[in-house]
């Protein structure tokens, strides 16, 4: 069963320009100019009970634009979707109930008063039982730790722990169906692992339907085992982490170690040099040709070890991005993520 | 359990959380306490300069006045205690994006955005105010409380408080709603201003106009007015109808800004990505 | 030299821009902020009604409210909304920390950005205020003479200087103490009430009449509109003007001692 069904889902607004200059800036006064901008373009999508999907994107791709219609914080221009059967911008309370969505760079706990307070104020506002609501809360800080720290007013919190709270507050109410915008900006290595761990066990328990954007490849290749490519308002990549590698990449990273002294000069021959470090070499070779580039370099050198790898995710959807970007900037208006 | 979230309880978790924060910045709570209170109390000392000059203001002697002044400070104070701070976030809120989370809850957008904060400092001048009625009250000529004072002067307290709530939050939601970073709520100060002034000062060829916008149109004529002369003046038939008025005045504006701060999510929603 | 002169231009005209971003609503803005006026009309015309003599103080209703309207042209001159605690909260933020790095005059920068923010507001402040004063023109008494005339303008340029400086040389106490806000309140009611901008000082009883001609605070709204409606002349006002310019000496200096004392304390301290 779907938990989520997107059909040519739309959204255009306008910004104002601002122009240059003080003479610009005057006659602004009396009138702007405006733009009309289309953040999401028509996407078409379905999750499934249960999955865990990853969005990724440049900035401004529309990934928290989509994020914020499918929680019916904005509506669309154009198009349907159906989250747990609610449509998300007709926000009955019965919908905003079974759903929960947090931000990485906002927050929505008051900011100098102890996160317990922010999470009475949850229970309160969800009607959750108060039984329930302990025994939630209890285990939801127990998971991330942060049981300690629940007293302590969130300003004096650091971004890891106000980002665990900032979670404890968003299942408080056990939703159903979680949007997570780039939930570890920000946050140092030992706190993202932390954050990772603790959404791949929640939601392997819960079976839960997540979405998440993250400029994190890590977070990815941790959580999801489904990746959605948005660029420019468009679904470009829909599939797995590694088909990514297979579509957008004809390459393979060869690396090669010599024996003492015997490093050839003429590498160049076998492919792109990435990196020589004597006796260590690193190679980029086309992938039609890796198998004959292999045995011409064995059959002819002493090699002592030797390695074929997929160039990183990173890069890959680095050189993708560019591309994308460039393909835009032939059009005449960039989309801004404003948010 | 309910469909619905339980008002009164979501709100006295704000007003209780709202306490617990004040209570954490105690010094500055003292601080905003004694400065709204020496500010209203400069502004009695300019009347009791004008009172060394002249007997009335129009039909309203120093104390009857003084009564009218309470009645201001008493209102104000309930607005700016629960009202004023959610307003003037309201900008803020759509500026950091905190508006998002007010519309992903499950319970009503204009109550949350509406009653978030309590400014509990603000009640310093309620408290100043009810001793400046103990004190001005029994020194008006021939007059009497009655059951009537009791039962009515809190009663349409409550009534412009709603008013002055209403064009509050419509002029709030009506910034979100032309896009403007600058909030129109300064306004509201402009505006309300002429709330604090007897009506009949409004007399003549503009005077009498003026009175009637702000006693038809934008009703906060009523706020203070109808308080204010029914403890201070005896009654008349006159003010009757006004009293009346006051109710009907009351639910219109509520309606006009539930009206503008839907019309104003909606276009925030079609506007914002 | 020139380069110097380039430098303060370019602040100068960053500021202005940056003012203009900020256009609001700005006309209809100013516009609003004569609605007090308006009250205060009636408010006086309702005064003199029941006061029975003609006058109060040597004031008549028209004096009044031409001393209204002509100490809001005057606090247009000498409020400086937000600049003291502009100067604390960048203190507190650390953002001061530029002006002890960077080659640029603290309290010069300030100046340019205030003059570009006031120049901004002129601008458009100016068709309101003409309008204002075309519609009440017959409560005016009418053109001084230009001696006079020249005197009221000279005062309001004292008027901004007096403003500006007290102003700065408040923020500056704040690289000692770091929440000044009640301070600035203080402040604030203090020039409400005795800079006249919310009676003629005249009504003040003593001994306040005379503690507040021992104040700066008159300065900023009081006397260029008693200079203006001819409440004080010849002498008085020759007097009263070189004690308004040595307000504004005293500040130009206290503000300069103050930030230097206060760069080496918060040098010291370490931000």
């Amino acid at each position: 069963m779907n938990a989520i069904e997107i059909r040519g889902l739309q959204k255009s607004y306008r910004v104002y320009q601002k122009k240059e200059g003080l003479w610009a800036s005057l006659t602004g006064l009396f009138q702007r100019e405006y733009n009309e901008v289309e953040a999401v373009r028509g996407i078409d999508l379905d999750v499934a009970q249960g999955e865990f999907v990853a969005f990724l994107g440049p900035n401004g791709a529309g990934k928290t634009t989509t994020l914020k219609l499918l929680s019916g914080v904005i509506s669309p221009s154009g198009g349907e979707a159906h989250v747990l059967g609610h449509v998300p911008w007709k926000r009955e309370n019965e919908y905003r109930r079974r759903f929960a969505l947090v931000m990485g760079q906002k927050n929505q706990l008051w900011w100098d008063l102890p996160a317990q307070e922010s999470f009475q104020l949850h229970q309160k506002i969800y009607r959750i039982d108060p039984e329930q609501f302990r025994r939630t809360r209890d285990e939801l800080v127990d998971l991330l730790e942060v049981r300690h720290l629940l007293g302590q007013p969130v300003r004096e919190l650091s971004l890891g722990e106000r980002m665990k709270m900032e979670l404890t507050a968003a299942l408080l109410h056990s939703p159903e169906v979680l949007f997570l915008d780039e939930p570890t900006i920000g946050l140092d290595v030992v706190a993202q692992h932390n954050v990772q761990k603790f959404l791949k066990h929640y939601q392997a328990e819960r079976k839960i339907t997540i979405l998440l954007t993250s400029h994190y490849m890590k977070d990815v290749v941790a959580l999801c085992r489904r990746v959605v490519i948005i660029a420019q308002g468009e679904i470009k990549y829909d599939g797995s982490l590694a088909g990514i590698v297979d579509r957008f990449s004809g390459h393979k990273v060869l690396t090669l170690q010599f024996a003492d002294g015997r490093m050839p000069g003429d590498l160049a021959r076998y492919g792109d040099v990435l990196e020589i470090v004597e006796p260590k070499a690193r190679l980029r070779v086309a992938r039609s040709s890796i198998a004959d580039v292999l045995s011409s370099v064995l059959a002819n050198n002493t090699i002592e070890d030797v390695s074929v790898e997929d160039p990183p995710l990173e890069e890959v959807i680095a050189k993708m991005f560019a591309h994308t970007a460039n393909e835009k900037k032939s059009e005449a208006v960039l989309p801004v993520e404003t948010s | 359990m309910s469909h619905h979230p339980s008002y009164l309880g979501v709100f006295l978790t704000f007003a209780r959380n709202s306490l617990i924060r004040d209570m954490t910045f105690r010094a500055n709570f003292i601080i905003e306490s004694i400065s709204s209170v020496s500010w209203m109390i400069m502004n009695l000392g300019f009347y009791t300069l004008v009172y060394r000059k002249t007997t009335n203001i129009v039909d309203w002697d120093k104390y009857e006045f003084f009564v009218f002044i309470a009645t201001t400070m008493i209102v104000n104070s309930l607005v700016q205690t629960f009202f004023m701070p959610n307003a003037q976030e309201l900008s803020e809120l759509v500026r950091t994006g905190g508006l998002d989370f007010a519309l992903l809850k499950p319970i009503d957008t204009q109550f949350l955005v509406s009653l978030r904060r309590v400014n509990w400092s603000s009640l310093g001048n309620f408290v100043v105010a009810i001793l400046l009625l103990a004190y001005a009250l029994p020194r008006i000529d021939g007059w009497t409380l009655s059951i009537w004072h009791v039962l009515l002067y809190p009663l349409y307290i409550v009534l412009g408080v709603l008013i002055l709530y209403s064009v509050m939050i419509t002029l709030a939601a009506t910034s979100i709603w032309l896009g403007r970073n600058q909030s129109l709520y300064d306004f509201w100060f402009y505006l309300t201003n002429f709330s604090r002034y007897p009506m009949e000062i409004y007399e003549g060829a503009w005077g009498t106009p003026l009175r009637q916008v702000f006693t038809f149109v934008i009703p906060i004529l009523v706020v203070i007015n109808v308080p204010a002369r029914l403890l201070a003046k005896p009654l008349s038939s006159e003010f009757a109808w006004l009293g009346a008025f006051a109710f009907v005045a009351t639910v219109l504006c509520l309606a006009v800004s539930r009206w503008v701060f839907k019309q104003a999510l909606w276009s925030y929603r079609s506007a914002s990505s | 030299m020139i380069a110097r002169v380039q430098t303060w231009w370019t602040i100068l005209r960053i500021c202005l821009e940056e003012r203009l971003v900020y256009r609001g609503d700005f006309a209809l803005g100013t516009l609003m902020r004569f609605l007090p006026i308006v009250t205060q009309i009636f408010l006086w015309t309702a005064i003199f009604a029941a006061a029975g003599s003609g006058k109060i103080e040597g004031y008549s209703r028209e004096d009044i409210i031409a001393y209204y309207l002509l100490t809001m042209l005057a606090r247009a001159f000498s409020s400086m909304p937000g600049l003291a605690s502009g100067i604390a909260r960048q203190v507190r933020e650390g953002e001061i920390k530029k002006f002890l790095i960077q080659p640029i005059d603290l309290v010069g920068f300030m100046l340019l950005a205030r003059i570009a923010h006031k120049v901004v507001y002129y601008a458009v402040a100016a068709g309101p205020f003409a309008l204002v004063y075309y519609l009440c023109r017959s409560y005016f008494p009418g053109w001084p003479a230009p001696d006079v005339f020249a005197a009221f303008l000279l005062s309001l340029a004292l008027a901004f200087a007096v403003g500006f400086f007290m102003e700065m040389t408040l923020g500056m106490i704040s690289f000692w103490f770091l929440e000044v806000s009640s301070l600035l309140f203080v402040y604030m009611l203090f020039t409400f009430f005795f800079s006249g901008h919310m009676f003629p000082l005249e009504i003040l009883p003593d001994p306040w009449r005379t503690i507040v001609d021992f104040l700066p605070f008159k300065y900023l709204a009081y006397f260029p509109a008693a200079v203006f409606l001819g409440k004080i002349e010849g002498d008085a006002m020759l007097f009263g003007l070189a004690v308004q310019a040595c307000w504004a000496l005293f500040f130009i200096v206290a503000c300069r001692v103050f930030m230097h004392r206060g760069f080496h304390r918060y040098s010291g301290y370490g931000g």
